[in-house]
């Protein structure tokens, strides 16, 4: 079994895709306007909570792509905790500095990065790129031209990644990885091989789409409907849901109590 | 552009012939950029329900002629061209080389229904279709909803097929179908074409035409400059012009027999019901020494004396065979060594080796050693773990067990990288991946100058030093560059690269990048060539140019060890047939070619 295939389909799988992506987006853009560190540490809490409940996977598996966000977590927090401007200094040594401001505000910064790494994995998780472009093609008339462009990279992708791996092989047999020069060139002698590679197989891969009477001004039909149904409800009310209660959350059971991270907190 | 494009329902009007199908007359074609016109006033005709062949060289034009015909220049590709009258089919289907790039989605269904999408086909009816279109070309799939990615080669051409068939075409247009399949994907797509072409115009371009030639109602012979030098019936065209076919590389049924003679085979080897049944995997034991012991007895220092009466460019650059015996003592398995007393040393002696990859083990050799004059055919089915086996004897994957390279046993991966980098050249499948610099002579170069800076930073007396020592003590001076300048040339000039020295090694063309990738390998005469199938995809003259080259290694004491696909090699040239099945090497069986045998070249190599 592949690795990126769900082992349960939840509501927000069959949710059509075309919906769930503006509804994502509006997520993302309540995140990017939270200012509150309440707010932000419950939305971080509820995604991370609703990516493990309802991606589908099992549960090391997500574990495994979550724990990423740790290292997100870190790198945005920890610059804004050392060398964020405040005025209550706690602790310093020469260029770092850490202030209650800044360290408050770099958690601030952590868990919105979590909240926006918990949302975006789970669009991901819970759509696949074909019914995705099937869906935004049906639903929002995107041309067929971009779509139908995206999902074939998407087929070449591993083809490029095998030849990425040949060529560290090939490159390895000649001895190219010794001596200090070779850092230097190491874009060239990737990119040309590949490139030329790649090129060549798009260019194949265009005339075969045409050659199958692929044109873009013509009616087509779609093999996958991308009907609006009930689930499309149910994926609303759970991610609005999902806001809301990490909102009220942060309203009713602040566990920091402090006010707008932009102004002084 | 005063290409005239008529739709064929109006053309011909004649009652009596199968109304024209295709029709060129007089065509002109140049590609933008190239000097030289590739056609000139060409004409040709094509009839409803014909099965045409299209041969001629490389580079002749027949893909673009196929290309025309099925209208696929100038309506996708846009390159000029001029025809007095231009017909082509009014619905065309077609089939490309490469199993890889044809398909724009990632499941079986989606990619047929993609087709039927364009077609605007009602959803309700596309199952339906879907499941005919696999059903007419033989592929049985219990779900269409299949990543097309874990289908074989074969069956993607066969999908391939079916895609063009959804198209309901009248013509079936086949650009080499089955050049990157392996023998049983080429017998089962010719099998499907057959089966579904019965009332099509069928228009293929192809290399291998012994799947072909016993269907195909006429064969059209181009010559190299792009005029058409014979049109007929196949036995004819057989008869008159197979130095032709011959020369231009083209496989037909005979091209092994007149490459290598037909009596070589029944006086030396071994029965090819054996070998087959070796290769399929059946009950023979895993080590012979028997064999070899019978084969290999007599006049073993007769190679070293030839290989240097042939190669009199390659002893300049290199030193007598026997060099390439280490000095260590002896050990174990002493059934093959006492065979040849002389040159007992293995190059190459696994020993329980088993590769590994993510951690599990992906091809496992119990026993196998390659002596200097092996020329060792590697086979087995797709996915068996060949070129894992490779990789790994390479250093490039992780390894358990024993594997004695030259006397020396390294123990890491690392360790076996090194030695594997002194002692063996490898060659990948597709040579662009392995070129490093921008000029086909650097390309030489720079192995030699890699070796002797490497020879030079290697502390004295230890390790392999003694191997290199006769060689050269390399100082990188001006005398040093000097003399790696010179043999980078000669060897160039050897490969028959002398002309191109200064190009670009991409735009060599496909024959000559698999030269230079050799060359570019073993110029620095390492003792163990290894080649990952060598001879793929290739045309017959290329083929047998490789097979030459190796074949003169071989005879000079070096070891040569090919994956191949191919039985002929294993069966004519071969002095050991290993076989890799499901991730183990299964048999290793010594065929009664001895490594002592003489040089045995292709008709063309002789001269």
């Amino acid at each position: 079994m592949p690795f990126f295939q769900p082992s349960r389909i939840t509501w927000l799988h069959r949710a059509n895709p075309a919906l769930k992506l503006p509804l994502f987006i509006a997520l993302f853009v309540l995140t990017v306007l939270t200012h509150r560190i309440d707010a932000s540490f419950y939305l971080a809490c509820v995604f991370l909570l609703l990516l493990f409940c309802a991606s589908g996977y099992p549960l090391w598996k997500t574990a495994l792509l979550a724990s990423g966000f740790a290292v997100a977590f870190a790198s945005a927090s920890l610059t804004m905790i050392l060398f964020g401007k405040g005025s209550e200094i706690w602790w310093s040594f020469g260029p770092i500095s850490i202030s209650k401001e800044s360290f408050y505000r770099g958690l601030h910064v952590g868990f919105r990065s979590i909240a926006f790494g918990s949302q975006g994995l789970l669009f991901v998780l819970t759509t696949s790129s074909t019914g995705l472009f099937y869906a935004l093609m049906q639903r929002i008339k995107l041309s067929p031209k971009y779509a139908y462009s995206f999902m074939a990279s998407i087929r070449l992708m591993p083809m490029a990644l095998e030849e990425l791996r040949i060529r560290r092989d090939a490159l390895a047999v000649r001895g190219m990885g010794r001596g200090s020069f070779s850092l230097l060139r190491v874009p060239e002698l990737y990119a040309l091989p590949l490139l030329a590679q790649s090129i060549r197989r798009a260019q194949r891969t265009a005339t075969a789409m045409e050659v199958k009477r692929f044109d873009t001004g013509k009616a087509r039909t779609y093999f996958y409907a991308s009907p609006v149904t009930w689930n499309d409800a149910a994926a609303l009310l759970l991610l609005a849901g999902a806001a809301t209660a990490a909102l009220l959350l942060a309203h009713g059971l602040p566990v920091f109590g402090l006010g707008d991270m932009r102004m002084d907190p | 552009m005063e290409s005239r494009i008529e739709s064929p329902l109006h053309a011909s009007r004649t009652l009596t012939a199968p109304p024209i199908a295709a029709e060129v007359r007089n065509l002109r074609l140049k590609f933008p950029g190239s000097p030289e016109l590739l056609f000139r006033d060409l004409s040709l005709q094509i009839r409803q329900g014909e099965k045409v062949l299209l041969l001629g060289p490389s580079g002749c034009g027949k893909s673009t002629l196929l290309q025309v015909l099925g209208g696929i220049i100038p309506r996708v590709n846009e390159v000029p061209l001029k025809a007095d009258k231009l017909i082509v089919p009014y619905s065309t289907g077609i089939v490309f080389q490469d199993p890889d790039t044809q398909f724009c989605m990632p499941y079986v269904d989606e990619e047929l229904a993609f087709v039927l999408e364009n077609l605007a086909v009602p959803r309700a009816e596309m199952p339906r279709r879907i499941e005919q279109a696999l059903r007419e070309v033989g592929l049985n799939l219990p779900d269409a909803h299949v990543p097309i990615g874990s289908l074989s080669q074969g069956m993607k051409q066969r999908l391939a097929l079916a895609s063009a068939l959804l198209l309901e075409p009248d013509t079936l247009l086949l650009d080499e179908p089955s050049a990157l399949l392996d023998p049983e994907g080429r017998r089962v797509i010719w099998e499907a074409v057959r089966a579904v072409s019965d009332r099509r115009t069928v228009i293929i371009v192809e290399h291998r035409v012994e799947e072909v030639l016993h269907w195909a109602d006429r064969v059209v012979l181009f010559a190299a400059d792009g005029s058409i030098l014979a049109d007929d019936a196949p036995e004819r065209i057989f008869e008159r012009y197979r130095a032709e076919m011959l020369r231009y590389g083209i496989w037909y049924p005979q091209a092994w027999n007149d490459a290598y003679g037909s009596e070589q085979r029944s006086t030396a080897e071994a029965p090819p019901s054996r070998i087959a049944r070796t290769l399929s995997g059946q009950a023979d034991t895993p080590n012979e020494p028997t064999a070899l012991e019978t084969w290999s007895g007599s006049g073993s220092g007769k190679s070293a004396v030839s290989a240097e009466a042939i190669q009199p460019v390659a002893s300049a650059v290199s030193a007598p065979s026997y060099a390439y015996a280490p000095s260590a003592s002896a050990s174990g398995e002493a059934a093959a060594v006492s065979a040849s007393p002389d040159r007992a040393e293995p190059l190459l002696r696994l020993d329980d080796f088993r590769v590994l990859r993510g951690g599990k083990t992906v091809c496992a050799a119990a026993s196998a050693a390659a002596y200097p004059g092996d020329l060792i055919a590697l086979t087995g089915p797709n996915g068996a773990g060949k070129s894992s086996l490779l990789l790994g004897l390479m250093g490039l994957l992780p390894h358990e067990g024993s594997c004695e390279c030259a006397g020396g046993r390294p123990s890491g991966r690392k360790q076996l990288r090194e030695a594997a980098a002194k002692h063996a050249a490898f060659v990948f499948q597709n040579p662009e991946f392995q070129f490093v610099t921008n000029r086909v002579l650097d390309e030489v170069l720079f192995t030699l100058r890699s070796e002797a800076e490497a020879a030079l930073r290697a502390p004295r007396g230890g390790g392999f030093a003694g191997w290199l020592a006769p060689r050269r003590r390399a100082r990188l001076d001006a005398v040093a560059e000097a003399e790696l300048l010179r043999q980078s040339e000669a060897c160039l000039e050897r490969f028959g690269l002398g002309d191109y020295a200064e190009r670009h090694p991409y735009l060599l063309s496909l024959g000559q990048k698999r030269r230079l990738s050799v060359a570019s390998a073993i110029v620095s005469d390492k003792p163990l060539l290894l080649l990952d199938e060598p001879t793929f995809g290739q045309d017959a003259r290329n083929a047998f140019a490789i097979l030459d080259l190796c074949e003169r290694l071989r005879a000079s004491g070096h070891a040569v060890l090919m994956i191949t696909h191919e039985m002929e090699i294993a069966e004519r040239l071969a002095t050991q047939i290993w076989t890799v099945e499901q991730g183990k090497l299964s048999s290793v069986w010594q065929t009664a070619r001895s490594r002592d045998d003489e040089l045995r070249l292709s008709e063309g190599g002789r001269g």
